[in-house]
Order: C-alpha cells, then structure tokens, then sequence
C-alpha cells in the first residue's frame, strides 16, 4: 500500500463518527438521493448518485467498524479502498458535487449525504486525491491568507477606490467595532463595489464596522478541498483578529461556503467555542430593518426572483431574512419553483467553480437553474453569494438568456435614503 | 465653461442626462481605459457605443460582445489573481454598463457605472505594479464630462 | 428426521438460536454505532436539535416524492411495508406466538383480509424487484446483499402462504419450512440493511438535529 493510500483510508477511519455509521446502516439502495441532485438530474449518469459518491468511507466504515466486515478484512475476502479507486471517485466527489445538500433533504431513511462527501473529501485529500485548483488555492491561502493571491496592499488599493467613490473612510483595525467585516477574494477581485455597499448601508444606519488588516479572507479552501488543518488554520486568524479588535461580531460576507466555515464550523474545527458572535451580511440587514434603521425608496420595477445560496439556506439557516429585504426594495418580487430551504444549487459551489477540469459539468447542470428561472419568466435575479452570482452569470450567456444578476446588498445599499 | 471637481457634482451631471447620451458618455470613460484591455470586442463595443446614430440591433450585438468579454476576462474563484488581467475585466464591465438596455441598467445609470468600472480598471493596474499611488482616473473623468457638457 | 420432529426441532432449538443471533447482531450493531461517538457542536446553535431530530423521524416518512421513478419507490415502499407490519402482527397465529415470548396480546384482523394483504405484499415486493433491475440508478447501486435481503423478506411471505393454503406438502412440513425461512431472514438481518428497520430512526434523528441546529427543518 502506497504512504499517500494509507494516509488516506486512516483520514477516512478518522472521519467516521456515530452518524455516518448510521447512516451507511440505514442506506437501503433506493436511488431517491438521485433525483435531489442535479449532477444526475441534467446528465441522467448514475454514478451521479449521491451515496454512491461516498463509495470509498462505506467500505472503509464496512471494513473497520462491523464484525463481517473486519472478518473480511481479517481473512483477506471483501472490497478495499485501491489508489484505483480513489483516483475514479476524485472527480465524483468534486467535480460533481458542491455539497448542496438536497440529498440530504431527500434521503428517506434520513442520511445527510453532504455531511458524508464533506467527510470522504478528507480522505481524498489526504491520499492527494483532490483537484489542483483546490490544491493551488488552498496553498496560497494558507501562505499569503487569500485562495486568489490578495496581499494586503491590493485590498488597500480597492479599499482606496471604494473611499474615493463614495466620499466614505473604511474603517480599518479599528479596536472595540460592533462588527468585524469578512470579504471573499472573489469580492475584492470581481465585485469590490461589495466593499463600498456594506460602507454606505453601515453609515446610514449608525453601525460601526471594521476590517481587519490582518485577516480579512473569508473564503475557507481548507473546507473546499477537505483538510481539516487548512480550514481550522485560516478559522483562527480570523478568531485571533477578532478577538485582537474586540469586535462584538463577525459579519461573513455574500459567499455561501464562507458562512458555513466561520458559522458552523469554526468553532468544531478550532475546538472552543467563539467568544463573539458570527451573521451573514443578510442577518445583520435584516436586524438592520427590524430595528427601523434602514430607510429605503424607491422599488426596483423588474419581476425579479431571487436564488438561495445552498450554504446560506438550506445548510446555513437564513431563509427570511433575503426575502424581507427584497420586499423593501422590490414591487415585483416572484419565487421561482423550489424556492426556499429545497432551491437547486447553482453548480459552483464547494470548490467546483476552483476546478477548471468540472467546467464542463457546471455549465450542463446549469440547466436546472435555467428552468427554474425559464419557469418564473424572471427579468432579473437577485442573489447574496458572489461564487453564485458569476457562476450563474456564466451560465445565463452560456444559455444565451439575457438576465441581469444582482447582489442583494450592493441592491439595498442603492435604494437607500441619503442621510 | 462647465466645470467638474467632485464627485457629487459628477453624479448630479450624469443624472441630468437622457439615457442615450448618457451611453455616449459611457463610451468615452471606457475609450480612456482601452488601452488596459487586450480583447479586441471592447474596441467595437466601445465603437458602437459612441455612435449616436446605432441601432437597437447593434447595441444588442455589443452587449452580447461585451458580457462575452466580461464572463471571458474575470478571475475564476480560487485561482491565482492577476490584476493586469483583472484591468481587462473591468474594462469589459464598463463597456458592457456602457450598452446595457435602460431597463436592465443597475443603479446610477451607464454612464456612472462605465465610469466607477473603468476607475476599477486603472486601479487593478496600480495593484499590479505595486504601486502605492492612488489612481488619477476620476479627475480625467471629471474633465471627459465637461468636455461633454460644453460640446 | 420425520417431519413432526423437524417442525419442534425448528420450533424450538431452531427458533432460539435464530432469535439469539438476531438480538445479539442488532445490540452489536447498535453497539458498533454509538461507540462511534459524536462531537458536541461547539458552534452557538440556531434551534433545537431534540425537538428537530423528532420531528424529522416522522416527517421523513411524508416526503412527496420528485419524480414518477421516486413516487413508484414511495408507493410501493409503503405498500409492502404496511403488508408486512399487517401480516406479521395482525395475524392471530402470530399474535399467539408473540404473546407465548413476550405475554402480551392483542386483536387480530381477520384471515380473509390477512389473506388479501399478503398476496398484495407478495406481489409488490415482485414489482420492487423488477423496479430495481430496470431502474437505471437503482440497478447500478444494488449488489447481491439487495438481492438477498430482497429475497430473505419475501420467502417468509411466499412460505406463509403457502402454509396457510396447504398447498403441495403437508401441514407440519409447510409450517416448518415458513418458520425456517422466518428463521433465515432473523440471521440475516442484522448484517444487512434490513438493520434499517431500527437505526433509520436514529440517522433520521441526526440528519434532524444536524439540520435544526442550524435553523432549519429538514
């Protein structure tokens, strides 16, 4: 057995906790987890199946934790984990899968299916099984503290941009802040006017805010790629530049898997619970307009809809609080098919839009999210992820359909009444 | 002579304008950063779209060209950045700002958005040679819309 | 063996060591998953995980289905296991068996309808069947433990009422053979995914706690 397998099939062992034993007990080989998951929906392969991704941790599980399988093991008869294997299942568990978790919305006998491939990620990763994009990002997020290579000079750059634009000084390091604000790279790279919305919505509405020099990166890649040490790595600088500033709470910014790192599962993965408290940028606007402190006029008169970031919704908890918002500044605001906590994912997330060798597959499945919004004759969509919001820009001129994609912040931050 | 020295001023300007000159006013701000584009569309974007007298047809062709350019040029999520590139990317943003129909047109208008685009445009520039200097672009914008206004 | 001597031999003898392996494999299974453990969730939770874990246990069970492959697995699904809960439990012979182990009683429907449910339940466990081998995804995840588990389920029914009807063979080695295969499917159990029928209930709960304590209901 090669060093890189064994390193492998024991993150594997490691991962394998009282759940996922379960589950693969109560797996009855149904196929319904099939039709949740638009990998099989729009390509109609069943290796697409979503327990089947997760091949490679059941037969570790099999192998090590019940009595016919360690007789099996023990007498040398029954299936084992090859390079083979791993090597076949790589681009299933992530090229083809964002971790959306429809599958585990789905499954009757109740198996959360994207908890199980975020597990098998580990092993993959750990076996050097994982895609170079993941690999190359996680690298540089770790060494330089930004998946796309942002040093700080190039945040203060933009940051410089934005305060010229919008006559507005971004706090920076500022110590004893309500709110600690995270950006993705993508934000700074693709969409820094992110920066000058949160500015002029925290400035209207009395809210003091900070960035932190010294860790500002929201994007987790150590989660995309599936190394535990990488994620609870790039968890504690934020932890550390949180508590340095002694900020109230952490605000995670428009990016899905972001919120599902510092949310659910920093604390787990650096072991103690945070002695402040993390939102999403929706939650803190929405506490915002429960407390009156956004005024807003004027609507945007296009019939648009609006796409829930799986990590966000259905994974993440914030279901209301888009739709609240959309409501202030919106007169024609229509749900697409599926709305809500079983809205299909956009294709990209988890490190699949990392990975230049699932392109392909991305822009096939995007279909699904094209019907939708076929379906609800959308003239504009509206989303608070940016991973999403390229993606599907991607997808839409794919398609050849011709919708705008708005963030919801930058949105509200437009609509708001001049102080 | 009408004269332009912040951007409040600029904004309120901008917004006097009617839709259709606003877009030839767009053309201009984005024809002062083509230099930091390498895809050739921009420049036939950006040709029609300081053409007074184009056609629904031909905007519609540069808008397919220009989100073309933009989905072509932007940084893939988690890859390594490039800001010389990323130049290109907001070059192609304003450009297509510049002929987005008035009723997909986000906040501000063409015109302002091709504008805070292409400032992007030279800043990523600045990021790219590491330079510590702000960018200069919103004071050459302030002049390329007095030139307008007094035309 | 004559025949008499087999059915107390499978009766008795039999029937206990069936029953032994069956108790012991699902306590090592059970045992085999919780010694697993769990991690406590550090992160400040958004809702309940008990009251969201219960929740899901039943609501899984309503799930409309997506597709017309899905609503035939669900149909079907609730046929054949309502069959078998009827004919199991509802049946007055067995409810004397149950009551001589565990004391206890209580009514049972009448053979005519236990009759008619059984040839509905054999009968759609023959359609499952042919739904697995021809249904694409189903086909390309089943292995032969499916197939045995499939198989395992059904002969008890097949036998029963063969048993009842006193079709082909004589009433004590027809009531032997459907002990037997009753006995079969006991030893196989706890090996297979038949497990489900008692640790769904528990991945059901984390699946629901997981997702409730995020805040939302799954």
């Amino acid at each position: 057995m090669s060093a890189s397998l064994e390193k492998g099939i024991n993150a594997l062992k490691q991962q394998i906790d009282a759940p996922i034993a379960t589950f693969f007990s109560s797996c009855v080989h149904c196929g319904m987890c099939a039709e949740a998951c638009l990998f099989y929906t729009e390509t109609g392969d069943p290796k697409y199946t979503p327990i089947n991704k997760v091949e490679p941790l059941r037969i570790i599980w099999k192998q090590e934790y019940t009595l016919l399988g360690r007789l099996g093991k023990l007498f040398g008869i029954g299936e084992t984990v090859t390079d083979e294997m791993l090597t076949e299942w790589e681009s299933l568990v992530y090229d083809s899968c964002t971790m959306c978790g429809r599958c585990s919305m789905i499954c009757p006998v109740g198996n959360d299916i994207a908890y199980m491939v975020r597990k098998t990620r580990e092993g993959m990763a750990a076996a050097g099984h994982a895609p170079d994009g993941l690999i190359g990002a996680s690298k540089r997020a770790i060494t330089i503290g930004s998946p796309m290579g942002v040093k700080l000079p190039a945040l203060q750059a933009q940051i410089g941009h934005v305060e010229k634009d919008t006559g507005m000084k971004i706090p920076v390091d500022v110590e004893g802040a309500e709110y600690m604000c995270l950006l993705s790279s993508m934000e700074i790279m693709n969409f820094p006017e992110y920066i000058g919305a949160i500015a002029k919505i925290f400035d209207h509405a009395g809210v003091s805010w900070t960035i932190s020099s010294e860790a500002f990166e929201a994007t987790n890649s150590g989660i995309q790629i599936g190394v535990s040490e990488i994620a609870a790595e790039l968890i504690q600088r934020v932890v550390d530049a949180a508590e340095k500033l002694k900020v109230k709470a952490v605000i995670s910014p428009e990016c899905g898997h972001a919120y599902m790192a510092i949310r659910w599962e920093g604390p787990n993965l650096i072991g103690r619970p945070y002695s402040f408290k993390v939102f999403h940028i929706l939650e803190v606007l929405d506490q915002l307009r429960e407390q009156g402190r956004l005024k807003t006029r004027g609507m945007e008169k296009a019939r648009l809809t609006y796409h829930d970031p799986c990590q966000i919704a259905r994974r993440g908890g914030v279901l209301e609080q888009p739709r609240n918002l959309i409501n202030m500044i919106a007169e024609n605001f229509v749900e697409m098919p599926d709305a809500g906590k079983m809205n299909w994912c956009c294709g990209a997330g988890g490190g699949v839009s990392t990975n230049e060798r699932a392109d392909e597959i991305r822009l096939k499945v995007f279909q699904r999210k094209k019907d939708q919004l076929d379906e609800v004759h959308a003239e504009g969509l509206v989303s608070a992820c940016s991973n999403c919001r390229i993606y599907i820009e991607e997808g839409l001129e794919e398609y050849h359909m011709d919708i705008p994609v708005l963030s919801l912040t930058e949105t509200l931050a437009e609509h708001l009444v001049d102080k | 002579m009408t004269q332009i020295t912040n951007d409040i001023e600029f904004r309120r300007a901008i917004d006097g304008l009617d839709y259709a000159r606003q877009r030839i006013l767009a053309g201009r701000f984005v024809s002062n950063v083509l230099d930091l584009s390498t895809d050739g569309r921009i420049e036939r974007v950006v040709k029609t779209t300081l053409d007074a007298g184009a056609s629904a047809d031909q905007l519609t062709e540069a808008l397919k060209a220009a989100r073309s350019a933009t989905m072509d040029s932007y940084t893939r999520c988690g890859a390594e950045g490039d800001w010389k590139e990323q130049a290109g990317y907001f070059v192609a943003r304003a450009a297509t700002a510049a002929v987005t129909p008035e009723s997909q047109s986000k906040g501000g208008g063409p015109a302002w958005q091709a504008a805070m685009s292409s400032r992007m445009a030279r800043t990523s520039i600045l990021i790219d040679n590491a330079e510590q200097a702000t960018s200069h672009e919103s004071e050459q914008q302030y002049r390329i819309l007095a030139e307008f206004l007094n035309s | 063996m004559t025949e008499v001597e087999f059915l107390i031999w499978v009766r008795g003898p039999g029937f206990q060591i069936a029953s032994v392996i069956f108790v012991a494999g699902l306590l090592l299974r059970l045992f085999e998953i919780l010694m697993m453990g769990r991690k406590a969730n550090l992160a400040e939770a958004k809702g309940s995980e008990m009251k969201s874990g219960l929740r899901t246990i039943l609501s899984r069970s309503l799930h409309t289905s997506p597709t017309r492959s899905s609503a035939f697995s669900q149909t079907a699904g609730y046929i054949f296991h309502i069959g078998l809960f009827v004919t199991i439990l509802l049946f007055a012979p067995h409810i004397m068996v149950f009551h001589d182990i565990f004391g206890v009683k209580w009514p049972s429907l009448s053979t005519t309808v236990i009759d008619a449910v059984t040839v509905v339940t054999i009968i759609t466990m023959f359609a499952v069947l042919a739904h697995r081998l021809h249904n694409p995804v189903i086909r390309f995840l089943s292995k032969p433990h499916d197939y045995l588990a499939w198989f395992v389920t059904i002969l008890p029914l097949i036998t029963g009422y063969l048993a009842f009807h006193r079709v082909g063979m004589t009433a004590p080695s027809l009531i032997a053979i459907h002990i037997l295969s009753v006995e079969l499917l006991l030893v196989v159990f706890p090996f297979t995914k038949l497990t489900h029928a008692f640790t769904l209930f528990l991945s059901r709960w984390y699946n629901g706690a997981i997702s409730g304590y995020r805040g939302v209901e799954s």
